[in-house]
């Protein structure tokens, strides 16, 4: 199929979100298929189809989504109720919605947050379990319980990891 | 107006600590919550309001469990039972919210409990769990049930909160977000900014116009 040219093109609308809790790695396809799924739960068939959507890009812990113009909202509702990926508990939080990627990826770049300081001990005992440390910027702190599998994660923040 | 999420479960209820989800409330628009089990208290410029859920429990042990709450500044919620017990609740002095509404019987909140509500100044809870993790019949049946006690506010105007119930800071979601699942059960801007207002509504009533002497 011949590409049409732009004034015939369909326009398209691009969410930056980004995807908690950080460091969570995650496949493309394994989030259009959450998308969708929430997409095709909330708002049914006819729109999810109106509404497009497809994962463009991945960089970290950000994603760029692509959506029909003027389907911005329906897409920012169904990001809102995805709660988990491929059993992992996850939250997706919107940063910008832009008409270009080029403007986005630009966004991305300002938002790398500057490397704060490590958080020493390296472990704590909640509650008779070990947990080490497993990400900290700025004051958020998480904690991942140490083992293989049933693993917990608590989000806690340095004021909190003084008081222990 | 303070923008309020008015029922959080912290550390140890939830995997984050109150002081996290306040983080997390700054950064998603919020400015006060209303924390289960947590003393008051102000955490990076959000202001944690101490939260009483009573549950499970008879109309006679709740006002003798009421009676005993000591924090002024607590915010005492009741879990929605039968028809019957929601009037006597909203009766009771003390007693903020009531909860999960949604999730009691068809019958259980009517007209006549709506006018108790809005005398007494208790708040009817929307709890968005159901719309952001529940999927099929369990989000299509709180959708019903939200629209039907929103028909029975517009027409009695008794107060009504927002809640995300989170455990977890991934529960949480931001006001914008919230304001967007209130859309669907019919709810316009104006409306959703009164009911962020909910709490503030019942821990500082408005002065009445005229007094009963």
């Amino acid at each position: 199929m011949t590409i049409r040219p732009p004034t015939l093109r369909e326009k398209r609308r691009y969410i930056l979100i980004s995807v908690e809790p950080s460091g969570t790695i995650m496949e493309r396809k394994d989030l259009y298929y959450a998308i969708c799924d929430a997409i095709t739960s909330l708002w049914g068939d006819v729109t999810a189809a109106l509404i497009l959507p497809a994962v463009i890009s991945s960089e970290a812990e950000y994603m760029i989504i692509r959506c029909r113009r003027g389907t911005e909202r329906e897409l920012s509702l169904a990001l809102a109720t995805i709660t988990c990926c491929r059993q992992n508990t996850i939250a997706l939080r919107i940063i910008a919605a832009s008409g270009t990627i080029n403007t986005l990826r630009e966004r991305i770049q300002r938002l790398h947050t500057p490397d704060t300081e490590p958080v020493s001990p390296n472990e704590y005992i909640i509650g008779e379990k070990v947990f080490h440390v497993q990400y900290c910027s700025g004051q958020k702190v998480d904690l991942i319980e140490k083992g293989f599998k049933n693993t917990n994660r608590l989000f806690l923040t340095r004021e909190d990891l003084e008081e222990l | 107006m303070k923008i309020t999420d008015a029922c959080i479960y912290p550390f140890p209820s939830g995997d984050s600590s109150v002081r996290r989800m306040a983080l997390e409330a700054r950064s998603l628009g919020f400015d006060r919550l209303v924390a289960i089990g947590i003393t008051s208290a102000d955490f990076y410029g959000i202001e944690v309001l101490n939260g009483i859920h009573i549950r499970d429990t008879t109309l006679k042990d709740l006002v003798n469990r009421v009676r005993l709450v000591r924090d002024r500044n607590a915010v005492v919620s009741v879990q929605a039972g039968d028809n019957g017990f929601n009037r006597a609740v909203t009766g009771v002095k003390g007693i903020s919210i009531l909860r999960g509404i949604q999730a009691a019987d068809k019958t259980a909140f009517d007209h006549v409990t709506a006018r108790m509500a809005a005398d007494n100044l208790v708040a009817v809870d929307i709890d968005l769990s159901p719309l952001i993790s529940g999927r099929g019949v369990i989000r299509q049946r709180a959708i019903h049930r939200y629209r039907d006690i929103l028909v029975l506010e517009r027409r009695f105007e008794f107060p009504i909160t927002l809640s995300s119930h989170a455990r977890s800071v991934l529960e949480m979601r931001a006001v914008r977000e919230i304001s967007g699942l209130c859309s669907l059960l019919g709810m316009d801007s104006p409306d959703v900014e009164k009911a962020f207002a909910g709490v503030d509504m019942i821990t500082t009533p408005p002065d009445l116009a005229v007094k009963v002497v």
